[in-house]
């Protein structure tokens, strides 16, 4: 075999290898437009990287200097808050997303489902600065009522162990953005639950099942879907900017409880970005923090393409 | 004197404002196998989901006349489609056990739904008492937890028979069973029906002549929704007494 017919695919018709030749620079640029993106943020990281070594992502200070010598940075907290913020968004997303898609495909009237679909598009639509504004005038008293309530009387959980003063805290960011991604989510399982074969309705109503009990069959057989579509809620809340950066409070803070103040990286890129061409390391060191958000997208994806690939197979694999 | 554990009155079934049952009667005694026989599109399988209320889970179905099961109408209003479906097992065209669920939980599901048993030890004789009556439980006895996808088709399609017997119901509903297998597999399955008659009478959907000729004790002959004729099987194919009967059984419509 030469090494033409190794790279390319096997195209032994003629028509069938010019539509391959023709099609071919559009993956490649897409691909290069990625790879290209990575390289500039390795390139820019790596100024602070080398000064600091992985300390960069392990030490929580923040201290911006006329002299470089006295710079230092460590993003910590904003990777903290980041994933807490992001694990809260899924936990709050996920009963939602799956109610709300088998509710569409189960509950509502077929007349009612093209508006209902129209809504939860619209939900998805929406700009993220809407959702921050709401979620600054609303949301945030309501969870700062809620946060407290819970403080005072079940202080005594790690979670709730810190009042709120603002509202402003990692509890009120989560629940944001647990509502933001819910339409995504939705949408993934939607799409699986409405794929399952008629003839399992059929089997599942057969045998004596009830409505609910059909439903909770009927999702044990998506359980892979589900997992895709949180991971890809997961995804999303993780790169959510400026509705965060309203809601969250935008302190250095690493703390278990739901009231405290924090960041993210997302709103820390965002909050510092302008002002960081004073300084000789700063830039370098946001820049670092999209790395880190990349590695950290890339470690949930893989746990979750591990999980789906388990799960097939567990079904399909040899006996 | 051998009682009918299903009668049928006067049965209509509209899908979609669309007539496809019409005005169907029969009765089938019990410990026999009944033969709904026709060309695709008669609205056998239609008819038999009248039988348990299975049409209730589709939107555009609406059905009018008596199905009476051991004497109870089950479409009167006071009977919950639950009871009736708990009362009556239902196999399908295509196997279909749950592929997400062990083989185990695939017959367990019903006896667990309608909490037919107190304990775990009452349970695993149910299940056991289950998959031998389908002829699976030597093949599977000891791989009980695995995955049920990956069995063979006609495995599948056993195992979808033990978990419709795990609810011990009156009657056997079986829509083309073996529509989707194998010879050695449709063999397997009825001798399975053969067997499992002497206690349960079965209703048996098919658009193959010969099966229902090979397994059948009472055919009814079902032509674009109308019960063109229905007798014992001997008669109905040797002696049929309409000439609609004899042009199906000669391959002529």
């Amino acid at each position: 075999m030469g090494l033409r017919e190794r790279l390319l695919p096997r195209l032994r018709s003629r028509d069938d290898r010019v539509f391959f030749l023709v099609h071919l620079p559009v993956p490649v640029i897409v691909f290069m437009l990625l790879a290209s993106m990575l390289a500039v943020i390795l390139y820019m990281s790596l100024p602070i990287l080398e000064r600091e070594g992985l300390r960069v992502f392990t030490s929580n200070v923040w201290r911006p200097s006329d002299d470089p010598a006295r710079e230092e940075y460590g993003l910590l907290a904003a990777i903290y808050g980041t994933v807490y913020t992001s694990v809260i968004a899924v936990l709050v997303a996920a009963p939602l997303a799956v109610s709300l898609a088998v509710a569409i495909e189960e509950l509502v009237p077929r007349r009612l489902r093209g508006a209902v679909e129209v809504l939860v598009d619209l939900m998805a639509a929406t700009p993220t600065i809407v959702y921050g504004v709401w979620g600054l005038t609303y949301l945030a008293p309501l969870m700062k009522t809620v946060l407290n309530t819970l403080h005072e009387h079940l202080g005594w959980i790690p979670f709730f162990s810190k009042p709120t003063l603002t509202g402003l805290s990692y509890g009120t960011a989560g629940v944001l953005l647990g509502i933001m991604v819910v339409p995504y989510a939705a949408a993934v399982i939607r799409e699986a639950y409405s794929m399952i074969p008629w003839h399992l309705r059929e089997a599942v109503y057969s045998v004596g099942a009830t409505r609910l009990e059909a439903i909770r069959v009927l999702l044990g057989s998506v359980r892979p879907s589900i997992v895709a579509a949180l991971v890809l809620a997961m995804g999303r809340a993780m790169g959510e900017t400026v509705a965060v950066s309203l809601v969250i409070g935008n302190s250095l803070n690493i703390d278990v409880a739901l009231g405290s103040p924090g960041t993210t990286v997302s709103s820390l890129i965002a909050s510092k970005f302008k002002a960081a061409a004073y300084y000789e390391y700063m830039m370098s060191a946001l820049f670092a923090g999209g790395l880190a958000l990349f590695l950290i997208g890339l470690a949930v994806n893989t746990l979750g393409i591990l999980y789906i690939r388990r799960w097939e197979e567990e079904m399909h694999g040899a006996a | 004197m051998p009682s009918e554990v299903l009668v049928v009155e006067g049965l209509n079934v509209w899908l979609s404002g669309k007539h496809v049952v019409k005005n169907v009667s029969f009765k089938v005694p019990d410990r026999t196998v009944f033969a709904l026989m026709g060309p695709s599109g008669s609205g056998k399988s239609t008819l038999l989901r009248a039988l348990n209320r299975l049409l209730d889970i589709y939107e555009e179905a609406e059905v009018r006349g008596r199905v009476l099961l051991e004497g109870v109408d089950i479409y009167s209003p006071g009977v919950d489609p639950i009871w009736v479906r708990r009362r009556v097992g239902m196999v399908f065209q295509h196997p279909n056990p749950f592929p997400h669920l062990s083989i185990y939980d695939n017959v367990a599901i019903g006896p667990r739904l309608n909490r037919m048993v107190k304990s775990k030890r009452e349970l695993d004789e149910l299940v056991r008492w289950a998959l031998e009556k389908a002829y699976l439980w030597d093949e599977v006895k000891d791989r009980l937890h695995m995955p049920a996808a990956k069995l063979s088709g006609g495995q599948k399609q056993r195992l979808s028979i033990a978990r419709a017997l795990a609810l011990k119901p009156r009657v056997l509903l079986m829509d083309e069973p073996t529509a989707n297998l194998d010879p050695v597999a449709t063999e397997k399955i009825e001798e399975l029906i053969a067997e499992l008659k002497r206690e349960i009478p079965i209703i048996l959907v098919t658009h193959s002549p010969e099966q229902a000729a090979r397994v059948a004790d009472y055919t009814a002959f079902l032509y674009y929704g109308e019960l063109v004729e229905v007798g014992p099987t001997g008669k109905i194919f040797t002696q049929p007494e309409n000439p609609l009967t004899e042009r199906y059984l000669l391959r002529r419509i």
